[in-house]
């Protein structure tokens, strides 16, 4: 962590005439080029957060910088160098497609505005062309917003916010109310960009298993950082391994499990969990003839449900 | 990726300008894509110069020293550029809705630039009007010299950016399109009523002289009127400041009323 492309430390955001705070003392980094991944429940602090990052709420505390720069002091080089797709969408349905890209890219500064596709630079047309064609959208490119779907829509604005190759790409659940398909391919091209460019990005989920290849995936709960790993540490912290068997004569497995001095629980199937010893080794040992074997490896949805069991029975407790 | 983006990098003032036209060249995008807005802009001045000023015309017109049909023209020009450059700048309100104006604030521009590029947007079709308003002078009997039509269109640009500015103080606070369609009337009729535009103001005394003299728009219709005016016998009965005080008060009301509205605006967006 020498050089974070994004530092946040103590971060404190409370809203008008709110008891507590949306982000309580919350303080972690990111490397360039990191995939991050902040997740929690719906209100957890996560759109909280990311807004502030990006410079369009007000933080109650704290210090925040962006590429080394401080997100308040210097929010204009901040804003150069970050792109977001936001939570819900923000295109305007009254322009076609391409007037949204042109609309941002000359706010971007990157060239004078023209009042038609066909004025514009041939640097700015290639560049449109090449990312509509690359998420599937060239077809609809000149078409109101308003006939779009939603996935063609998430497409749109992720290359509306790349058009400017931000350093650091905001990605506030963007896959929400997507199909599956629509999702699939999102997340091949983010991953794309992410090769391509270095880009690091920084996303919000609730959808889990968006987050299980991401290099570093923080947990939020009621504003608060819980947990700030990568995703194989947090599932080995929280959660054992399991092998799930069977067999017909399912007493005498149990009888010889016993005898092996092996541990498990029996809730419809038989759960055998290990850790030092492998699934072949403990298979081996066993010689009453099994009907059902398979080896539970744990995802990180099982660790984020894990995870949120547990705190609540801490506030409980 | 940061080496593509300084490769493109222009300079500052190039940017605020290019911001200024791109959020203007939306606004009239938009204009031209909605014809509902485009009749409205030439059928207000029906009600505002045919109803409104025709009534007045006919029935307490006498004995004003100046002939009052083109006195109310050019104030009704000046009042249809205030009032529709003022429910053009409701648009926010719709873009906050949208949650455009997340899009236009998270981008490396001066807020300044994004309000001025809006009220020059809206002020499109605030000049668009005048076209009706012209013609229904015409049917009323009252024209205007082309020259002296050209220099008020020069000066029509000023007009409009000053009663955006002032919008800006309200509406850049409002949140609802209701709440907004509110501030329209609240910003719009007391200065049609009290700045001039088709009730002289020449006697105006206590509280009336105060919030006349405080009002944009009075000193925008004073500063058309005496470029339409000017060498005609009637000047001193309807030019009440030099041209040089009306240019600096509009000047400076403007910026004032620039700043105060545009802190408003990113402030309410920023601050929750």
């Amino acid at each position: 962590m020498n050089n974070p492309v994004i530092s946040v430390q103590n971060l404190v955001k409370r809203y008008k005439n709110a008891d507590k705070a949306a982000v309580d003392d919350v303080s972690f980094s990111v490397e360039k080029g990191e995939f991050f991944a902040f997740l929690g429940a719906n209100g957890a602090g996560k759109t909280t957060t990311i807004s502030i990052l990006t410079t369009t709420l007000s933080k109650t505390s704290g210090e925040v910088k962006i590429a080394g720069f401080d997100i308040e002091k210097e929010a204009r080089k901040v804003r150069e160098r970050v792109g977001i797709i936001f939570q819900q969408p923000s295109l305007d349905p009254q322009l076609s497609a391409e007037q949204n890209i042109r609309f941002h890219a000359c706010l971007y500064g990157m060239y004078g505005y023209r009042p038609a596709f066909k004025l514009m630079p041939a640097a700015y047309r290639n560049r449109v062309m090449e990312l509509a064609e690359i998420v599937g959208i060239q077809d609809v490119l000149f078409k109101p917003i308003k006939k779009l779907s939603g996935g063609m829509q998430r497409k749109l604005e992720i290359i509306r916010s790349l058009i400017h190759t931000p350093d650091v790409l905001f990605l506030d659940e963007p896959t929400q109310g997507l199909d599956a398909v629509s999702r699939r391919s999102l997340w091949e091209y983010i991953n794309e960009t992410r090769t391509r460019y270095g880009t690091t990005v920084f996303l919000t989920t609730h959808y889990i298993d968006e987050a299980e290849n991401v290099d570093t995936v923080c947990l939020i709960n009621k504003g608060k950082i819980s947990a700030c790993c990568s995703p194989e540490e947090l599932k080995r912290d929280l959660l054992r391994h399991e092998l799930i068997i069977d067999a017909d004569d399912r007493t005498a497995l149990l009888n010889e499990l016993s005898a092996l001095g092996l541990p498990f629980t029996v809730n419809g199937r038989i759960v055998v969990p290990y850790e030092e010893e492998s699934p072949q080794e403990i298979i081996s040992k066993i010689r009453t003839k099994l009907t059902v074997l398979k080896i539970h490896e744990p995802s990180l949805e099982d660790a984020y449900i894990e995870f949120l069991t547990k705190q609540s029975k801490r506030a409980v407790a | 990726m940061t080496e593509l983006v300084l490769s493109q990098k222009k300079s500052w003032l190039f940017r605020e300008l290019n911001t200024i036209v791109t959020v203007m060249a939306r606004e009239i995008t938009i204009f031209f894509k909605s014809p509902a807005t485009a009749i409205t802009s030439l059928a207000m001045p029906i009600v505002m110069m045919g109803m409104i000023g025709g009534n007045i015309m006919q029935n307490m017109a006498g004995g004003l020293g100046f002939q009052f049909g083109q006195f109310m023209l050019v104030g009704m020009l000046v009042n249809m550029l205030f009032m529709m450059t003022t429910m053009g700048m409701t648009s926010l309100v719709d873009d906050h809705d949208i949650d455009f104006n997340q899009e236009m604030l998270v981008s490396p521009v001066s807020r300044y630039s994004l309000i001025i590029g809006k009220i020059l947007g809206s002020a499109f079709a605030a000049i668009f009007s005048m076209a009706g308003t012209l013609v229904v002078g015409f049917a009323m009997g009252i024209t205007l010299p082309i020259n002296k039509l050209l220099m008020i269109l020069a000066l029509s640009p000023l007009m409009c950016l000053s009663g955006g500015a002032l919008a800006m103080i309200i509406i850049g606070l409002i949140k609802s399109k209701r709440a907004a369609n509110m501030a329209v009337m609240l910003i719009v009729m007391p200065q049609m009523f009290l700045s001039g535009a088709i009730i002289p103001i020449n006697n105006s005394s206590g509280l009336l002289l105060v919030l006349n003299r405080i009002m944009p728009m009075t000193y925008c219709l004073d500063l058309v009127r005496a470029v339409v005016y000017n060498g005609s016998p009637e000047y001193s009965n309807v030019v009440m400041f030099n041209p040089m005080v009306n240019f600096a008060a509009i000047v400076a009301l403007t910026v004032v009323c620039l700043m105060v509205g545009t802190y408003f605006f990113a402030q309410s967006e920023k601050n929750r």
